[in-house]
């Protein structure tokens, strides 16, 4: 898929890049000047490019909500208390600055209004056809002209899409009012293992640089992504027992715009977008308490 | 909707961009040629005047933390007419505008926190044209979701419609950081008197209105310290505004 689907209704956008760098997309790494990190004991790579392990960087890709928040019922509730207490103070509304005398939209607005007034209020508010008599079964026909008019325009899209009904965990639109991250099942010693995107350093490279190649190495390079800042926003120190030496985890935050991954079934078997509670059941639990403030609770 | 974008993603997003290592604890502010003594019990809490000149763009940002990442605090709308000057007459139509543009008026609804459309007065008297307590222009306040609202109407039906608009224009690179306006956090735009009739609550009796008017629309934040402006220009790039 080329766009992530969108509700043309409610449609908070993703925040773009600040100065745009179009960072060129190959894998190749860029040799920068002044590197930050300290290398440290570097283990034995393949190929020609040193990779120093002790440090790693990790990449948390997520995914904004799209949809609107649903609201509790105690906001439901406040809010619609507000309202009739607003309907009730208002000052009151020029009706004939905005709408000409027996216009259609004066007569859609109006139909519109007793309706709202009959949402607010209650049955005995907003009736008037009945009591005004014949003089308005014109302006009834033409409200309900308004009306016809009005439905065949109006087509929402379901809020809950076929991702939500399956369940389907590769899919970007589930759960549209949340925030997804990405998770990848990893191979390592024979164990299949749950973790972010996420890979070493190498020569020459800075932090951020590092973050992007490695999330692009192991999530394919069909995704359009933009990492937050250059610092990054957590750090993950690891002591495990299958280990030499312990591993700091530097976590960097991107935002997925388009595109999808692909995992290349080496290392990476499969991936998920997952709400921050779906992912405590699949992390380690060291790992998950190194990682779980980081992330947002919406 | 815009709000809840911010609260969801452009926060934290901005806490990340706008985030500066301080690796200690920073150096008390010097003091040099003290009026009055901090040592004396008598005089410990007393101001002491700045020395050196104006420090407006003196003082660094406060650090970086949690509970101070840039917020959109209020949006000020602001209108002058110079014909308000012949006839007040003329007054009304910007009035109209801009009570149609945000819906605020004087208690209304009950709120006694919102100001309605005031009307702006003359301050100074310049040559020929202007005496203090003239009113020569409107400006109103848009707070909360109102102003989450507006800022919608804007990005998406106003500035999309404007003819070759290329975006709001920055300062350049080599500008001076600690000027008052780079220091204060907030971003002053305008538009011109055709935008007025783009916006969709104008659009719909454009001609009930007297004339056309520009803008001036100021997004102030909490920003503060060297380089806010920045910041809020990055808060602003994350809720859609070109620039």
């Amino acid at each position: 898929m080329s766009a992530l689907p969108r509700c043309s209704s409610c449609r908070p956008r993703l925040p773009r890049p600040k100065h745009g760098l179009i960072r060129p997309r190959c894998l190749a790494t860029e040799v920068s000047s002044g590197s930050v990190t300290i290398p440290a004991e570097s283990t034995p790579t393949v190929g020609k490019v040193k990779i120093y392990d002790t440090i790693r960087t990790s990449v948390i890709l997520n995914r904004s909500p799209f949809l609107t928040r649903p609201l509790s019922r105690f906001e439901q509730a406040f809010y619609a208390y507000q309202q009739r207490i607003q309907r009730a103070l208002h000052n009151p509304f020029p009706y004939e600055f905005y709408f000409k005398q027996g216009s259609l939209l004066e007569s859609k607005f109006n139909a519109e209004e007793r309706r709202r007034e009959r949402m607010a209020f209650g049955a005995p508010f907003g009736i008037s056809e009945s009591q005004e008599g014949s003089e308005n079964k014109s302006q009834n026909a033409k409200e309900s002209v308004a009306e016809a008019l009005d439905r065949e325009e109006e087509e929402k899209i379901p809020r809950r899409g076929e991702a939500d009904r399956t369940n389907d965990v590769r899919s970007l639109e589930r759960k549209g009012e949340r925030n997804l991250y990405l998770l990848l099942l990893k191979k390592l010693d024979d164990r299949q293992v749950w973790r972010l995107p996420e890979g070493g350093l190498q020569k020459g490279e800075v932090l951020h640089e590092s973050a992007e190649r490695n999330l692009l190495t192991e999530c394919g390079i069909r995704m359009d992504t933009w990492i937050v800042s250059r610092n990054p926003i957590g750090l993950y120190r690891s002591s495990t027992s299958n280990q030499v030496s312990p591993r700091h985890i530097f976590f960097y935050k991107a935002h997925i715009l388009a595109g999808q991954v692909r995992p290349d079934g080496t290392n990476v078997l499969d991936y998920a977008w997952l709400t921050k509670e779906e992912m405590e059941d699949r992390l380690d639990k060291e790992y998950w308490l190194g990682l779980k403030d980081i992330l947002s609770d919406n | 909707r815009m709000m809840d974008h911010y609260y969801n993603t452009l926060r934290d997003d901005l806490m990340y961009m706008t985030y500066l290592h301080e690796p200690g604890p920073r150096k008390p502010p010097r003091q040099i040629r003290l009026k009055y003594d901090p040592e004396d019990p008598y005089t410990k809490n007393r101001v002491n005047p700045p020395v050196g000149g104006s420090q407006v763009g003196r003082k660094p940002a406060p650090p970086t933390s949690w509970d101070n990442v840039v917020q959109l605090e209020r949006i000020q709308i602001h209108t002058m007419v110079k014909e308000a000057l012949s006839s007040r007459v003329n007054l009304l139509g910007p009035i109209m505008m801009l009570r149609a543009l945000s819906g605020e008026t004087q208690y209304g609804g009950g709120r006694h926190t919102s100001e309605g459309v005031q009307v702006v007065r003359g301050v100074k008297t310049v040559g020929g044209w202007i005496r203090p307590g003239l009113p020569v222009g409107a400006k109103v306040d848009l707070k909360g979701p109102k102003m989450y609202d507006f800022l919608g109407t804007l990005t998406e039906f106003v500035l999309p419609r404007l003819r070759e608009f290329p975006g709001f224009v920055m300062p350049a690179p080599s500008a001076q950081h600690f000027t008052p306006s780079s220091v204060s956090g907030v971003i002053s735009v305008g538009l011109p008197p055709e935008a007025m009739g783009l916006f969709p609550q104008i659009e719909v009796n454009l001609d009930a209105y007297p004339g056309t008017y520009g803008m001036h629309i100021h997004f102030i934040t909490n920003a503060e310290g060297q380089g806010a402006q920045n910041k809020a220009r990055a808060l602003l790039s994350g809720l859609q505004v070109p620039f």
